[in-house]
C-alpha cells in the first residue's frame, strides 16, 4: 500500500478503486429499499372489506324480514374506525351503499378512506333476494 | 548580480527545489480514510436498517395473512351453522351443524317377505366446530385453534410461522338471535412488530335455528 502510494497515479487507482466500490454497495442498498417500502393501504383494504361484509350481511337479515334495504350503514358504529395502521393515527371508513332492482337487488357497498394524504376504497357486489308475501 | 543572489534566495527558501508529492497524497490519505471509514459506516447502518425493514414486511405480512385466513374459517363456519354458543368474553366459540348420520340407509329396501318396502330414515348427527384461544404447555402467548370436538389442541390456524410469530388477543362473538346475525371481532399481535391488527365484521346465518 504505501508502495502505491509513493506517487499520485498509485493514489488515484485505490481512490478509483474505492469510489467503485462505495458506489456498487450503496446502489445495492437502495435497489434493496425500493421494494421494501410499506404499502399500509393493505392492512385498510383487508379491515374494510369485512366491514362492507357486515353491511351486507346487515342488508341480507333484513331482506330476509322482508324489510326495505336502507342506505344507512347498519353496522356497529365503533368498526367504522380502524387503529391497524398505527394506534396513533386512527383511521375513519366511510360505507356508501348503493341498491339497484326490486326483489332481487344488486347491492353495492363502497367503503373510502384516507389515509397518508391518499385517499382509496374498495367495492363489494352482492346479489340480495327480499322476502315478500305472495298475494 | 542581482540575478545571483535572487537565485541564491529562491533556492534558500526552496522554491528551485522539485516539488515532491508523496508528502501530500500521504496526507490526503490520512483525511480520506476516516471518511472512507465514515461513508462504510452509515452504508452498513442504511443496509441494516434496510434488513430490518424487510424483517418487519415479513412479519406484518403474516400477521395479516393469519388473521385474514382465521377469519375466513369463522366466517364460512358461521354461514352454514344451525346454532352456535359464545362463552362471555374467552375466546371460544362453538358452531353447530346437522349433517346426515348414514346415507346409505335412506332408500326404499324391498322386503320380500312381506311384499313391501322398508325404508330406513338417516340419523340426524350434531356436528360441532369450535374454535378457541388456547395456550400450549411450552408457549408463552395464545394460538388461535379449530377443533371438531371439545378438548383436543392439535391444530393451531394462527402463529407458529417461520417468518413472524403472532398470538391472539382476543377472538369476540356475539349473536343477534332475532336477526341471525353473529358479530365477529378478532386481535392478532405479531410478535416480531408488536403490531395489531383488529378485523370485526358480522355474518348473517340463514340456517340458525331460533326457538
Amino acid at each position: 500500500m504505501i508502495k502505491i502510494l509513493k506517487d499520485e497515479r498509485g493514489f488515484l487507482m485505490v481512490n478509483v478503486i474505492f469510489l467503485t466500490l462505495i458506489t456498487a454497495f450503496a446502489a445495492m442498498i437502495l435497489l434493496n429499499a425500493a421494494s421494501r417500502i410499506k404499502n399500509p393501504q393493505s392492512t385498510l383494504r383487508l379491515t374494510a372489506l369485512y366491514l362492507a361484509n357486515e353491511q351486507l350481511a346487515q342488508l341480507e337479515s333484513l331482506a330476509t324480514a322482508g324489510s326495505e334495504l336502507p342506505t344507512s350503514f347498519q353496522g356497529e358504529p365503533k368498526d367504522l374506525i380502524t387503529e391497524n395502521l398505527s394506534e396513533e393515527n386512527p383511521i375513519e371508513f366511510e360505507v356508501k351503499t348503493e341498491i339497484n332492482g326490486d326483489n332481487v337487488c344488486n347491492v353495492k357497498v363502497t367503503v373510502s378512506w384516507i389515509a397518508n394524504g391518499r385517499e382509496d376504497f374498495i367495492e363489494v357486489e352482492r346479489a340480495i333476494w327480499i322476502a315478500k308475501e305472495s298475494s | 548580480m542581482v540575478g545571483k543572489i535572487l537565485l541564491k534566495l529562491k533556492g534558500r527558501f526552496g522554491l528551485l527545489k522539485k516539488v515532491r508529492s508523496g508528502g501530500f497524497v500521504l496526507i490526503e490519505f490520512a483525511i480520506a480514510l476516516p471518511l472512507l471509514v465514515m461513508i462504510l459506516y452509515s452504508l452498513a447502518m442504511v443496509s441494516l436498517n434496510i434488513f430490518r425493514l424487510g424483517r418487519d414486511q415479513l412479519a406484518d405480512y403474516v400477521l395479516e395473512a393469519e388473521a385474514q385466513y382465521a377469519m375466513k374459517r369463522i366466517t364460512q363456519a358461521a354461514r352454514f351453522a344451525k346454532d352456535v354458543q359464545t362463552y362471555g368474553d374467552s375466546s371460544i366459540v362453538k358452531f353447530v351443524y346437522h349433517s346426515l348420520g348414514n346415507t346409505g340407509y335412506n332408500k326404499p329396501i324391498p322386503d320380500l317377505k312381506n311384499m313391501q318396502y322398508l325404508l330406513y330414515t338417516s340419523r340426524d348427527i350434531r356436528e360441532t366446530r369450535y374454535f378457541r384461544g388456547y395456550k400450549r404447555a411450552n408457549r408463552n402467548y395464545p394460538n388461535l385453534y379449530v377443533e371438531r370436538q371439545e378438548g383436543s389442541y392439535t391444530n393451531p390456524i394462527t402463529g407458529d410461522n417461520y417468518f413472524g410469530d403472532t398470538k391472539l388477543n382476543y377472538l369476540h362473538c356475539a349473536l343477534d338471535k332475532p336477526k341471525k346475525i353473529l358479530h365477529i371481532e378478532l386481535e392478532l399481535e405479531s410478535l416480531v412488530t408488536e403490531r395489531k391488527i383488529k378485523i370485526a365484521t358480522a355474518v348473517f346465518m340463514p340456517g340458525l335455528e331460533v326457538e
